[in-house]
C-alpha cells in the first residue's frame, strides 16, 4: 500500500488547477489519486505485457475473412479487386457464420493458434457507448473525436479514454495503480515515447535495439570518467527559470542513469537460442525478449513494454504491402513467443496489438482509406486461445454497419479489449472502471480473453 | 522599407522687440523651414504660452533679411549626418551661422526622443550619444539649437534625427541563431552594427542556393542514390550564403512532410532533392503558389498516393483515395479544429471545439485530387516516372461529380481536374485557420514553443496581409516572426522564451562552425534517424518527427509545450551525445597525425590559436557568443572551466575537444533561448 506523495499531489493538483481543467474534468481514478490510498496488494507474481502497435491503421478485416456463404458473398462484392484468397481456415471454439480465414500471409502463426497461445479479437474500435447506425447518423450518442484521423486515434486508443482534458496512456495509468512505475525498467519502450506509455509519474524508457548502449565520454580511464561525469552532472544541475531547459536537462541525467544501469543489468543476460528475423518488428521484439530474459534482476514485478511496425497506412500498393505487413508481423509474433517459452515466461508475458483504426471495405483503386472497426491479436500462455472473441463483421458495403464507404461501426469498444487485459494485470474491476471511464457504457468484462 | 536617416530641420527666428531686453514673451516668430517633411505644427520649449503670430510688423524684415538698425537674427543652417545614424553611436550635428555678428552664443538641447548624452551643448555643433539598442523599432530624437547673437536676437532650429538599430554581437548571434542553420563567428561579426531589418532583407533578397546543383551520382554508378540526397543537403547546408532561407525551407520540410525513410521514394534522391528545392523557391514567396507547387509535386504525389488517384468506379466499390484530401487539411492548411487569429481553439456555446471538416468535405477534396499523375505520361496506366516536374491531369480519370468544399463551397459537376484544383486550394488558402495555424508552426520552428497569442496574432495578421493587400506573403511573415519583440525581447520579459534545439539543427551548427569536412568530399551520414531521431525528410510518417502541441511529462503541469523533446528519448539522447563525442573529440583533425581521405573531421584550429594566444576565459567568451547567443551563465563557465583544469597539460586540441563535447550536451546550449 502506497500513499501518493505530497509532492507530486500537489503538483497534479496544480496541474488541474493552472491547466484550464475544471476539477469536475477529473475522473474519480484521478480524484482517488490525489487522496486516499491506493489498493495495490503487494504483488506476488511477475507479469508482463507487450503492446504491438500496427501504425497507419491495419487493414484487419482483411487479416480475418470469412469463406463461405453470404458472408463471402458480401465480402467479395465488397472488396472487389482487394479479395484474400486463399486464406487459411481456422478452427474456432466458438462458431461464425461465414467462418474465420486467416490471411495466407500470417500462415507461421496457426500453430500458436491451434495450440491455444493465440486469439482474435473481433469488431473492435472506438466507442464511447453503445453506437447504432441510426445514433451515428442522428448524432445520438458521443463518439470519439476525430474518427479517422491517424494521431488522434492513435492516441485514443493509447489513452484508452476520451474526453479527457489532460490524458495519459492506459498502460502508464495500469503502472501508476498498482504502485509500479517508480523503477524505470517497467516501462520501456521499443519504439520511442508514446501516448500508451506517458503517465504523469511515468514515461517509458527508451531501449536501443541494439540493448546496451555505450556511453562514449564515461567508459574508459577511471578517473577521466569520474571527473568528465562530475562536470556533467553540474551542467544538468545549472539552474533555469526556463522549464524547457529543465525538462532537457533533466531527461538527459536520466537517460545517462538509466542506460547505465540498463547496461549492467543487459551484460548478465542469457544468450537466446530462438533466432530473430531481420526485420524491423523481430529486431524490437528481440530487445524485448532480452530485457524480459533479465526481468528478474530488477524491482519491477509488472512490465510494459511498447513496440511499433508502420506501414499499414495501405492507401496504395495493399495487395503487395499487405502480405509483407502481415507476413512480417506473423513472423515476429511466432518468434517472440517461441523465446517466451524458451524463457519459460509464456503465461507471465502477454502480448496484443493496437491500430489506428481499421480501412474501408471499398477500395480507392489499388488500396484503402482510414476506417473504423477491426481485429486485433492476443497471445501468450494465459490467453483463451483458439477462438475470435467479439465479433466477426458482416463486410457489407451500405449494410447495417456501414457509415459511409465501408467504415464500420465497432460491436465492442477497444475499452471493452483492454478491461479483461488490466484485470489479467492485477487491477480490480473497480479500479478498471475507474481506468477506462467509457467502460462503464458497456459489459466490460464480456470478452473472456484470458484462461480462467 | 529601407530608414535612412532623415534631417528635418525647423528653424524659428526669434527676433527680440524693443531693443535686444531679452523678453522672450513678445517674441515674433517666423518659420524658415528649409528641410521641411514634417507638416505637424513645432512646439516651443522656450515658451509655453506662445501662439504663432503672423507677425506682420517685423515678418517682412526677416523674410527678407534685410538689414535694418536694430539687427537681423542670426541665419541658422544645420547639418545632420548625412549617413545611416546607428542607435548607441555619437554623432555630431553642425550648424553654420550667416549674416549674424561674430558674438554668438549656442544652445542645444534635447526637445524629444529617448534620452540622449549631450556631451557638448554650447558650441556650434552639438556632439551627443545615442543610447543603445533597446527596441526593434528606431528611435526618433528632436534636437533644438538657439543661437543668439549679442543684440540679443536668437534663432531656434529644430532638428530630427532618426536613429535605427545598431545590433550588438550578442543581438546578432541571437537572430543568427533564429534565422539560420546554426551561425559561424564570422556570420556573427558580419551583422554587429546593422539593424535586424537590414539583415533580413539582405537575406529575403539573396540569392538562392538550390541542392541539385549538389547531388552526384553514387561513386561508380550512373545515377544519385539516397545517400547522395543527404549528401547534397549538407553541402548546401553548410555554406550556403541565404541561411534564413535554408532554415525557413527546413522548417517547411516539417510542415509540408514528404519522407524517404520507409517509402519507395528512398528510391528517387533527384525528386526528393528537387522538392527541397521547391520549398526553398518558395519561402519567400506566396502561401498560395506553395500550397499548390507541394500538391502537384510528384513526389508528394506519391507520399500521399494522390498520383494515379481514379475517380469513382461505382461498380467495384472504388471511390477516389482520400489520403491527400485529409493530410492537406490537417496538416497543410487548416488543421481539425476551428482556431481564432490568435491561433487558439474556438469553442462553441457548450465548450467544445468546431472541427474544420467532415467526411462530405473529405470525400470533395478526394475527388478534386483525381486524374493527376506524372507529367507527360503517354497514358495514365503508362506513367512516366517523372519525379521533378509537376503532375498533370488526365481528364478522363478525373471525378465529374460534384465537389464539397469548406464553408459550404461546392465545385460543380464536369469541371475539370486543373480548375477544380485551383478551386479547391483557393478554398483552403481563404479559410481564417491558415494564417494562425501555419503562423504559429513557423514561429515554434524559428524562435519559441510557446508564443503568446498575442505574437501568433500579429504574424496570422500580417499572413493576412503583407501591408499591400497580399494575403500569405511568407516573406513578410518570416521578417514578422524575427522582428517581433517577442522574437528580439527587448522590452519584454517573458517567462517562458525559446525552444529547445533541434538535435540534427545542434549538429549541423557545430559542423558550420567548425568546417567539417573529408579530403574525398562527401558527407555521407547513414543513420541519421537512429542517431538523432531525425534528418532531412527522414520524417517516419507525415506528422513530422514531432507535433506541435507536444507536451512531455515534465511539463504537464505546465501549460507549455516543447514539441523537440518528443524525440528525446533515452536511446536518442544519448545516441545524440555519442555522435558529439565523435564528431568533436574522436574526429577533431589537429587531435590526429593522419587523416583517413573518407572521414569527416572537423577543424578547429581557430579555436585552438585562440585558446593559445588569449587563454581559456577568453576561448570561453567566443563559445558563449557563437554557441548560446550569449546566454552561457556563471555555473556553465566554471562548470567549463573546471572541466578544462583536468585536461590542462594535454593538447589544445584534445582541451578545444572536451569543452565542445560538454557544450554539445548542456541544458544552455540545447536551448535557443
Amino acid at each position: 500500500m502506497t500513499t501518493y506523495n505530497g509532492k507530486s499531489r500537489r503538483a497534479f493538483l496544480s496541474l488541474c488547477l493552472k491547466g484550464g481543467a475544471s476539477v469536475a474534468a477529473l475522473t474519480s481514478l484521478q480524484l482517488q489519486a490525489l487522496g486516499s490510498t491506493l489498493s495495490s496488494e503487494s504483488l506476488t507474481d511477475y507479469k508482463a505485457l507487450v503492446c504491438i502497435f500496427l501504425h497507419g491503421g491495419s487493414d484487419s478485416l482483411n487479416m480475418l475473412v470469412p469463406t463461405s456463404g453470404q458472408h463471402r458473398t458480401n465480402y467479395e462484392q465488397s472488396r472487389q479487386n482487394l479479395v484474400v484468397n486463399d486464406a487459411i481456415n481456422l478452427t474456432t471454439k466458438t462458431q461464425f457464420e461465414g467462418g474465420v480465414g486467416l490471411h495466407p500471409s500470417m500462415a507461421s502463426l496457426t500453430p500458436l493458434f491451434d495450440s491455444g497461445q493465440l486469439a482474435f479479437v473481433g469488431g473492435v474500435g472506438t466507442l464511447i457507448a453503445p453506437t447504432s447506425l441510426v445514433d451515428y447518423q442522428n448524432k445520438a450518442v458521443n463518439l470519439p473525436g476525430h474518427l479517422f484521423s491517424h494521431n488522434d486515434q492513435q492516441a485514443t486508443w493509447m489513452h484508452g479514454q476520451e474526453k479527457v482534458s489532460l490524458n495519459t496512456g492506459w498502460g502508464a495509468r495500469m503502472l501508476e495503480r498498482l504502485n509500479q512505475h517508480s523503477a524505470f525498467t517497467s516501462n520501456i519502450s521499443l519504439a520511442g515515447s508514446n501516448p500508451w506509455q506517458s503517465g504523469i509519474q511515468t514515461s517509458p524508457y527508451a531501449l536501443s535495439r541494439s540493448g546496451v548502449m555505450k556511453i562514449n565520454p564515461l567508459s574508459g580511464y577511471q578517473p577521466q570518467v569520474d571527473h568528465v561525469k562530475s562536470i556533467i552532472d553540474r551542467l544538468l544541475q545549472t539552474p533555469s527559470n526556463s522549464p524547457i531547459q529543465n525538462a532537457y536537462a533533466s531527461r538527459l541525467g536520466r537517460s545517462i542513469s538509466n542506460v547505465q544501469n540498463m547496461n549492467n543489468l543487459l551484460e548478465q543476460a542469457p544468450i537466446l537460442t530462438t533466432q530473430f528475423s531481420d526485420n524491423d518488428l523481430s529486431q524490437q521484439l528481440a530487445a524485448v525478449a532480452k530485457s524480459l530474459s533479465i526481468s528478474n534482476q530488477t524491482s519491477s514485478q509488472r512490465q510494459i513494454f511498447f513496440v511499433s511496425l508502420g506501414g499499414f497506412d495501405t492507401h496504395d500498393e495493399q495487395l503487395t504491402r499487405q502480405p509483407a505487413l502481415l507476413s512480417t508481423l506473423a513472423t515476429a509474433l511466432a518468434e517472440f513467443q517461441s523465446a517466451l517459452n524458451e524463457l519459460d515466461l509464456q503465461n507471465s508475458v502477454t502480448t496484443f496489438t493496437m491500430s489506428d483504426f481499421g480501412r474501408t471495405l471499398t477500395s480507392n483503386g489499388d488500396g484503402t482509406d482510414h476506417g473504423w472497426a477491426g481485429n486485433q491479436l492476443l497471445m501468450g500462455g494465459a490467453v483463451n486461445g483458439g477462438d475470435v472473441h467479439g465479433a466477426m463483421l458482416d463486410q457489407l458495403v451500405g449494410g447495417p454497419l456501414d457509415v459511409g464507404g465501408g467504415r464500420l461501426i465497432p460491436q465492442f469498444s477497444n475499452e471493452q479489449y483492454f478491461a479483461p487485459i488490466a484485470k489479467w494485470f492485477g487491477l480490480s474491476n473497480a479500479e478498471i472502471y475507474e481506468l477506462f471511464p467509457n467502460s462503464m457504457n458497456f459489459d466490460a468484462f464480456t470478452l473472456p480473453l484470458f484462461n480462467s | 522599407m529601407k530608414i535612412l536617416a532623415i534631417l528635418v530641420a525647423l528653424t524659428f527666428t526669434l527676433s527680440a522687440c524693443g531693443g535686444g531686453g531679452g523678453d522672450t514673451n513678445n517674441n515674433n516668430v517666423t518659420n524658415d523651414s528649409n528641410n521641411s517633411g514634417s507638416p505637424s505644427t513645432p512646439t516651443d520649449s522656450n515658451n509655453d504660452n506662445q501662439t504663432p503670430d503672423a507677425g506682420d510688423n517685423e515678418g517682412d524684415n526677416s523674410d527678407t533679411g534685410a538689414q535694418d538698425d536694430i539687427g537681423a537674427a542670426p541665419i541658422v543652417d544645420v547639418k545632420a549626418p548625412g549617413n545611416i545614424v546607428r542607435k548607441g553611436t555619437t554623432i555630431v550635428i553642425d550648424s553654420v551661422v550667416t549674416g549674424g555678428n561674430e558674438q554668438l552664443t549656442y544652445l542645444w538641447e534635447q526637445i524629444s526622443g529617448p534620452t540622449a548624452t549631450i556631451l557638448n551643448n554650447q558650441s556650434a555643433s552639438l556632439t551627443v550619444t545615442l543610447p543603445e539598442t533597446s527596441s526593434p523599432n528606431q528611435d526618433d530624437f528632436v534636437f533644438a539649437l538657439t543661437v543668439t547673437n549679442s543684440d540679443g536676437l536668437s534663432t531656434y532650429t529644430e532638428t530630427t534625427i532618426e536613429s535605427i538599430n545598431a545590433m550588438t554581437q550578442l543581438q546578432a548571434a541571437a537572430l543568427l541563431h533564429q534565422g539560420t542553420l546554426g551561425p559561424t563567428y564570422a556570420e556573427i561579426q558580419a551583422v554587429i552594427g546593422k539593424s535586424e531589418e537590414e539583415w533580413i532583407d539582405a537575406q529575403l533578397e539573396s540569392q538562392t542556393t538550390y541542392h541539385m546543383p549538389f547531388l552526384e551520382n553514387y561513386p561508380n554508378k550512373e545515377q544519385p542514390s539516397h545517400i547522395n540526397r543527404i549528401d547534397a543537403w549538407w553541402k548546401a547546408s553548410l555554406n550556403a550564403p541565404d541561411q534564413l532561407r535554408q532554415r525557413v525551407a527546413f522548417a517547411l520540410s516539417e510542415i509540408f512532410v514528404v519522407s524517404d525513410a520507409n517509402s519507395a521514394l528512398r528510391g528517387e534522391p533527384e525528386g526528393m532533392t528537387n522538392y527541397y528545392d521547391m520549398l526553398l523557391k518558395n519561402a519567400f514567396g506566396n502561401f498560395r503558389t506553395l500550397l499548390e507547387s507541394v500538391t502537384l509535386s510528384p513526389v508528394m504525389g506519391v507520399y500521399l498516393s494522390h498520383l494515379g488517384n481514379e475517380k469513382a468506379d461505382l461498380a467495384k466499390n472504388i471511390r477516389p483515395d482520400e489520403n491527400y484530401a485529409r493530410e492537406v487539411m490537417q496538416l497543410f492548411t487548416i488543421g481539425l479544429d476551428e482556431l481564432n487569429l490568435d491561433g487558439t481553439v474556438k469553442l462553441d456555446d457548450n465548450g467544445n471545439t468546431i472541427p474544420t471538416y467532415s467526411q462530405l468535405e473529405i470525400g470533395g477534396f478526394a475527388r478534386v485530387f483525381t486524374g493527376w499523375t506524372f507529367a507527360y505520361s503517354a497514358r495514365w496506366n503508362r506513367p512516366s516516372k517523372n519525379y521533378t516536374l509537376p503532375m498533370q491531369p488526365f481528364e478522363d480519370y478525373h471525378s465529374s461529380l460534384e465537389k464539397h468544399l469548406l464553408n459550404g463551397e461546392v465545385i460543380p459537376a464536369d469541371t475539370g481536374a486543373e480548375e477544380s484544383m485551383k478551386l479547391a486550394l483557393d478554398n483552403l488558402f481563404m479559410h481564417p485557420n491558415v494564417a494562425p495555424f501555419i503562423s504559429k508552426q513557423l514561429i515554434q520552428r524559428l524562435v519559441k514553443s510557446n508564443p503568446t497569442p498575442a505574437y501568433v496574432e500579429r504574424v496570422a495578421t500580417i499572413f493576412n496581409d503583407n501591408g499591400q493587400g497580399e494575403r500569405g506573403d511568407l516573406a513578410a511573415v518570416v521578417k514578422a516572426i524575427l522582428l517581433d519583440d517577442e522574437a528580439r525581447k527587448y522590452s519584454l520579459v517573458l517567462e517562458h522564451t525559446g525552444k529547445i534545439k533541434e538535435p540534427i539543427l545542434t549538429k549541423l551548427h557545430f559542423w558550420r562552425t567548425l568546417n567539417a569536412s573529408s579530403q574525398v568530399n562527401r558527407y555521407y551520414t547513414w543513420n541519421l534517424s537512429t542517431t538523432y531521431g531525425q534528418g532531412p525528410l527522414l520524417s517516419p510518417s507525415v506528422f513530422n518527427f514531432f507535433r506541435p502541441d507536444h507536451r512531455p511529462s515534465e511539463l504537464l503541469d505546465s501549460n507549455l509545450v516543447a514539441p523537440e523533446l518528443q524525440i528525446a528519448t533515452d536511446s536518442n539522447m544519448i545516441s545524440t551525445t555519442n555522435n558529439h563525442y565523435s564528431d568533436l573529440v574522436w574526429r577533431m583533425a589537429e587531435r590526429k597525425n593522419t587523416l583517413n581521405p573518407n572521414t569527416i573531421y572537423m577543424y578547429g584550429e581557430a579555436y585552438i590559436s585562440l585558446l593559445e594566444e588569449s587563454g581559456l576565459q577568453a576561448l570561453l567568451d567566443h563559445y558563449d557568443v557563437v554557441y548560446f547567443a550569449g546566454s552561457m551563465s556563471d555555473e556553465t563557465r566554471s562548470a567549463l572551466t573546471d572541466l578544462d583544469s583536468y585536461f590542462a597539460n594535454r593538447t589544445p586540441a584534445d582541451r578545444i575537444s572536451q569543452l565542445l563535447y560538454m557544450i554539445s550536451l548542456s541544458p544552455e546550449f540545447n536551448y535557443q533561448d
